[in-house]
């Protein structure tokens, strides 16, 4: 069953009139003002440099804001302290479309590597790992070095590794981005089931017919500002055509 | 959690170690060179502060000659006072003829010794002076005392003590000098060595630190693979050094059999502890620099 995400609930993420210029002089986002209700499945859309991973990195606290401020569950981003940001992370999912797995270790401890990092004990690995690559479907690969999985695989890798601490949300940067549209299509249903158990997805994408298919909330960015904002929207024509002439 | 996050580190450490090993072998090597330097200069300093002890010990005693006329109980009354002073460590009266004794019982005075008439060495007090800054001091003492041969009132040789102290002095200046060298260049090689490592493994640090890691999360397995790195290269120049100093020394002395250069196997330990020591932080330190700017969050 897909959830509709419920406005009336409080926003975990809130942009208030966010600005971002890199140092440049690149004005990637300009006045940004966006809510994201807890449990909402929110796409970022737009051609190619619109500034959506700027907006991504920001969400991660990558980058900073130039102007405005971004709160995610009631702290402020632009001024948490460098020491509380991995326990801000470890609330959040992260995908992207290189994947990110360290070719060095198994698909196992890819995954675990997660847990690791929270100090989890073995106990509490082995039965999270295992637990999480059943979600993904990838039950029997522990043992398996990247190089040697597909880039279907190797993404359902990277969802298990960003889902096995329970985040609260899930940001993903093109997540299909390398991927065939079936395996994609499979990899959103994994991103829709995380979802449906209540963890807010943010995902930044090109893919036109996911979102077209999905209608989910879409929001646009075109030129570094938000151009639209449906609440069970399509990727939208003009986004193509730009696309096309960019 | 601790324990937890130790045994992770250690593990990472280990694993990456033997991942990267070219270039833990590189650090290796750069860290077995330093320390081999290090360590020679150390035996080196050893070996001539063990020469000079061996001088300081001579010259920091001086006899102080007893005119013929000088009444017994006054040389026993001003030994009493040089015992009880706090710079002097002993003093020993030797009478005139425990001073011929000990003239004639030495090889290098035969032939003189044969030619002697009488008896025309003084009665002598030998003091042993704890500290040598202190020795022109008592010899100034000695000198005022009544009871000294005016004529040659002291052994005291100021100017070869004073060329001493200065070489003593220089010689540890140079040693200090060139560690400081050593400890520097080898911070920047160990650094550059390990930045090298961590470059290598930028997208493992992007990962972790992506997934919650914390700073020192990150850093420790490279501060630990930089002790480990160390503690190998210290133990292997350690080997080195240990093997090649007995048959230096023994070298040097049949070479240079003037310098009363000595082997010391007691040292072993203490540059032992000092060379895995300085590994230890000289791998830990680099690394520490080295991984600085990746592990930054």
């Amino acid at each position: 069953m897909v959830l509709t995400p419920d406005f009336a609930t409080r926003p975990v993420i809130s942009f208030q009139h966010v600005h971002k210029t890199y140092p440049t002089g690149t004005e990637a986002l300009r006045d940004i003002n966006l809510e994201v209700p807890e449990g909402d499945f929110l796409f970022l859309v737009g051609p190619s440099g619109a500034g959506k991973s700027t907006l991504v990195r920001l969400l991660i606290r990558e980058e900073k804001p130039s102007k405005g401020k971004i709160f995610v569950d009631g702290v402020e981003l632009g001024r948490m302290k460098r020491r509380r940001l991995p326990h801000y992370r470890r609330k959040v999912g992260l995908v992207f479309q290189d994947f990110k797995l360290l070719p060095n270790l198994t698909v196992y401890e890819n995954v675990a590597f997660a847990l690791r990092v929270l100090g989890s004990s073995d106990h509490q690995v082995r039965d999270r790992v295992a637990e999480a690559l059943d979600t993904v479907s990838l039950y029997g690969k522990e043992s398996t070095y990247p190089a040697n999985l597909s880039g279907g695989e190797q993404q359902r890798v990277a969802i298990a590794r960003a889902l096995v601490h329970a985040p609260r949300f899930i940001i993903a940067d093109e997540p299909t981005g390398n991927l065939d549209p079936a395996t994609a299509w499979e990899i959103m249903q994994l991103f829709l089931r995380i979802n449906a158990r209540g963890a807010t997805v943010v995902m930044a994408t090109h893919n036109r017919e996911i979102v077209d298919l999905l209608r989910r909330r879409v929001i646009a960015i075109d030129s570094g500002q938000i151009a639209r904002d449906d609440r069970s929207g399509r990727y939208h024509d003009d986004f193509a055509k730009s696309e096309v002439r960019a | 959690m601790i324990l937890r996050n130790l045994k992770f580190a250690l593990n990472s450490a280990w694993q990456s170690f033997w991942r990267n090993l070219t270039v833990s072998l590189a650090a290796v090597l750069s860290i077995t060179l330093i320390l081999i330097l290090a360590g020679i200069n150390l035996l080196v300093g050893h070996a001539f502060s063990q020469v000079l002890d061996g001088f300081r010990e001579k010259v920091s005693q001086i006899s102080i000659n007893v005119s013929d006329d000088t009444p017994l109980q006054t040389v026993y009354d001003y030994q009493t006072q040089l015992a009880a002073d706090p710079r002097v460590a002993s003093v020993k009266f030797v009478t005139k003829d425990e001073a011929l004794t000990q003239f004639k019982s030495d090889p290098q005075n035969f032939i003189l010794a044969q030619q002697i008439e009488g008896n025309p060495l003084d009665a002598k007090l030998d003091v042993q002076v704890k500290n040598l800054d202190d020795v022109a001091a008592i010899d100034a003492q000695a000198r005022q005392w009544p009871g000294v041969d005016p004529t040659d009132p002291t052994n005291y040789q100021g100017d070869f003590i004073n060329r001493m102290l200065q070489l003593s002095y220089w010689l540890g200046l140079a040693g200090d000098g060139l560690l400081f060298i050593l400890l520097i260049v080898s911070i920047v090689i160990v650094m550059n060595t390990i930045r090298t490592a961590v470059y290598h493994r930028r997208k493992e640090i992007e990962v972790m630190k992506l997934v919650g890691a914390t700073e020192w999360f990150v850093r420790g397995p490279f501060v630990l693979e930089g002790v480990m790195t160390g503690l190998i290269a210290a133990s292997i120049a350690l080997a080195l050094l240990a093997v090649g100093y007995e048959p230096v020394v023994v070298r040097f002395k049949t070479d240079v059999g003037f310098i009363p250069l000595s082997y010391d196997p007691a040292f072993i330990s203490s540059l032992a502890r000092d060379l895995l020591l300085a590994g230890a932080l000289l791998g830990a330190l680099g690394s520490y620099i080295g991984v600085r700017r990746y592990v930054r969050i």
